[in-house]
């Protein structure tokens, strides 16, 4: 079944040459030109939105925080200028990843196929001779089961999504050693080169807040400064 | 002639001109005393010794005379009395012959036109030089008959004390000029140091550091120029913003176009095979020069976005070691990676790094043939990187302009042949490493091609 993407962009032409060029490349697109268009239309069916962060009427951050606070749909922003605290904003409201325009429709699939990928439990170094799935890991109050790809803390289940989850594993996996973050960033968002360090320090605090039991002074992830992270041992 | 020196003269700083000035002046006015306080001094005391010696031989000579009419045969002994301190010596002529004592002389050194006018009747005096030696010599008449006491006194105390004396006043004047050339160029330095510190703004703006101002000033002389000056840096700044944020508002409204064109462009080259041979080749051209036209806009974006706000707050500690490792094998293909460790730290916005790295990478690809070598190492108190190729190099008089927006290789103009370049990586590594405070030059790599170096200051973790 074809991937569904959800693309979300008021301007006709770039909607159109962009629903194509995604099309083209094998995936099934729905198109809306508003944020509130987007937030009627979205169902369970569909696998990524990509979303406009300027958007007329209700806009692109609000659009990202709804879709978060509904679920865990992966959500890809596309914003006009790197630099601004708008991407920072994005990231923040609970978006998994970012794109600046103009977007190329090949591009796009890229950061698609990385994020889908997410999706499926962390790769373990013996996933390939059979074993029942890798035990849970255990970090402070918190019960990692890589499998399920479900986080606990004292039984109550912790609600991550699935980058968040990704980069929980990477570092719980490395057994409390500094992971860099350009390890991270390729390693859970698939970038090579050029990835945005502060893609990664913003899913950071966003995990921080979910699984810290004081966000602001950290005891499970760990930042080491000038080079990357660690989980605590 | 005149004219020439006037010109040397103007082509000397002003600061040097006052202090020569004040030089000048202070040296012939302390001259001037000295030369007064010398003619007073000297005439002084050369008069009180004369004097002196004067009435000495006087009294000498009517002891003499006293001696000589009580036709004693003690004059030897009286004469010998009579020359006093050493090097002094007495002369005495009875009837043409010459008696002496002390410091024995040629009769012939006291000059006759003294002793004439001692037989004359008054006591006459002179200053000479016996076997180098300055003395004073005194002639007196003894007997109203012709015979003369002559008195032959050493000058040599008086004439070290004149010489001691000379040297201090010359001493003292060179040392006044001097005071006053110090003072001189302290108090132009002082004066002009207003000017200095234009010439220091006015440079760095040269330089293309729109910041540079004049510190306000309250004097009333100076006040309006740093005004001036100011109000002239704040309109050109403002100007070169308005130029970027309208180069910038440009690439930004053709970036709906483009993402059209892109896209559109990539189904194309999805079906370039079931084109007709035609299409085809133009659906390559198309996708190519869409491209670059792509790459052109994100560029200028970049570079007018960094002339409008050099951001401060993205700045963090980055190691050189781990920017150069993470270049992708595909920028560097067959180059070398040498990095000295422990490797330097900078303070630098991490995405910018990486895109100046890149760009010198793909500068090198374009021009140089590739990088041969990717290296990181401290130089002169800098933490630098180093991309060299094996390329033509860079000719001495291209070497600042190649940092200059849409400076392209000489292969791009003579064959036609598009090296892939936008004339725009160069400008951004150039734009991105000085808000980084730092430096970006390129040279000769030894052994041939060009190597191109970022510095950046090295800080402490």
């Amino acid at each position: 079944m074809a991937t569904r993407v959800l693309l979300v962009e008021d301007d006709e032409r770039i909607r159109q040459a962009l629903g194509l060029a995604l099309a083209d490349e094998g995936y099934d697109v729905v198109e809306t030109a508003t944020g509130e268009e987007a937030l009627d239309v979205v169902d369970p069916d569909l696998d990524v939105v990509l979303l406009d962060l300027m958007l007329p009427g209700i806009d692109g951050i609000e659009v990202c925080s709804t879709l978060r606070s509904r679920g865990d749909l992966p959500i890809i922003i596309a914003t006009a200028r790197t630099d601004t605290a708008d991407v920072i904003a994005g990231l923040e409201a609970g978006a998994d990843d970012y794109v600046t325009k103009p977007l190329v429709a090949g591009e796009l699939s890229a950061r698609i196929r990385a994020l889908l990928r997410r999706r499926r439990p962390a790769a373990s170094p013996d996933a390939d001779d059979g074993a029942p799935g890798p035990p849970e890991v255990r970090l402070g109050e918190l019960t990692i089961h890589p499998g399920r790809q479900a986080v606990e803390r004292h039984g109550v289940p912790v609600h991550l999504t699935h980058t968040e989850f990704r980069l929980l594993s990477e570092l719980v996996s490395a057994g409390g050693d500094v992971v860099t973050r350009e390890q991270l960033l390729q390693r859970v968002w698939g970038y090579d080169y050029f990835g945005d360090t502060r893609l990664l320090d913003v899913h950071v605090r966003r995990l921080r807040r979910k699984i810290e039991p004081d966000p602001d002074a950290p005891t499970l992830v760990l930042t080491v400064r000038g080079s990357g992270y660690r989980a605590a041992r | 002639m005149r004219t020439a020196l006037l010109r040397r003269w103007r082509a000397v700083s002003l600061r040097w001109r006052v202090a020569l000035a004040f030089g000048l002046v202070t040296t012939a006015l302390a001259g001037l005393l000295s030369v007064a306080t010398w003619q007073l001094a000297s005439s002084y005391m050369l008069e009180q010794r004369e004097r002196g010696a004067t009435s000495q031989a006087v009294v000498d000579a009517r002891l003499v005379a006293d001696s000589l009419r009580r036709g004693s045969d003690d004059l030897p002994t009286l004469l010998v009395g009579l020359t006093g301190e050493p090097g002094t010596t007495v002369l005495l002529e009875r009837g043409g012959a010459w008696t002496m004592a002390g410091q024995p002389v040629e009769v012939e050194q006291v000059p006759t036109v003294l002793l004439a006018s001692a037989a004359a009747g008054t006591p006459s005096r002179q200053r000479l030089r016996i076997s180098g030696a300055p003395v004073l010599a005194v002639a007196v008449a003894v007997t109203p008959t012709g015979d003369l006491f002559v008195r032959l006194a050493p000058l040599t105390e008086l004439d070290r004390t004149l010489r001691y004396v000379s040297a201090v006043l010359v001493a003292g004047t060179a040392l006044a000029g001097l005071l006053g050339v110090l003072l001189g160029w302290w108090t132009a330095r002082r004066a002009l140091r207003p000017l200095t510190d234009l010439t220091d703004a006015a440079a760095r703006m040269a330089e293309g550091d729109l910041r540079a101002r004049l510190p306000t000033r309250h004097e009333a002389d100076l006040a309006p120029l740093a005004t001036r000056f100011n109000d002239t840096a704040d309109a050109l700044a403002e100007r070169v913003q308005r130029d970027a944020r309208f180069a910038g508002d440009v690439s930004h409204e053709l970036r709906t176009p483009l993402t059209t064109m892109i896209n559109a462009g990539e189904v194309l080259r999805r079906r370039r095979d079931e084109l007709p041979e035609a299409a085809r080749r133009a659906v390559d051209l198309l996708v190519a020069d869409v491209r670059r036209f792509h790459r052109m806009v994100e560029d200028l974006l970049e570079i007018s976005r960094g002339i409008q706000a050099p951001d401060r707050h993205d700045l963090e500690p980055v190691d050189l070691a781990v920017v150069a490792e993470n270049v992708p094998a595909a920028l560097t293909p067959g180059g070398v990676l040498e990095i000295e460790r422990p490797a330097p730290l900078v303070s630098a916005d991490r995405r910018r790094l990486d895109r100046v790295l890149a760009n010198l990478c793909e500068n090198a690809g374009h021009h140089g043939g590739g990088v041969v070598r990717l290296g990181v190492r401290r130089r002169d108190g800098w933490a630098a990187i180093e991309v060299d190729d094996e390329g033509p190099g860079v000719p001495e008089e291209l070497r600042d302009r190649v940092f200059e927006r849409f400076t392209r290789g000489p292969r791009t103009g003579r064959d036609g042949a598009d090296t892939g370049g936008t004339g725009l990586g160069l400008a951004l590594v150039a734009q991105h490493i000085h808000g980084l405070g730092g430096r970006v030059w390129v040279e000769d790599r030894p052994g041939g091609g060009a190597r191109f170096v970022v510095a950046l200051r090295e800080v402490t973790p």
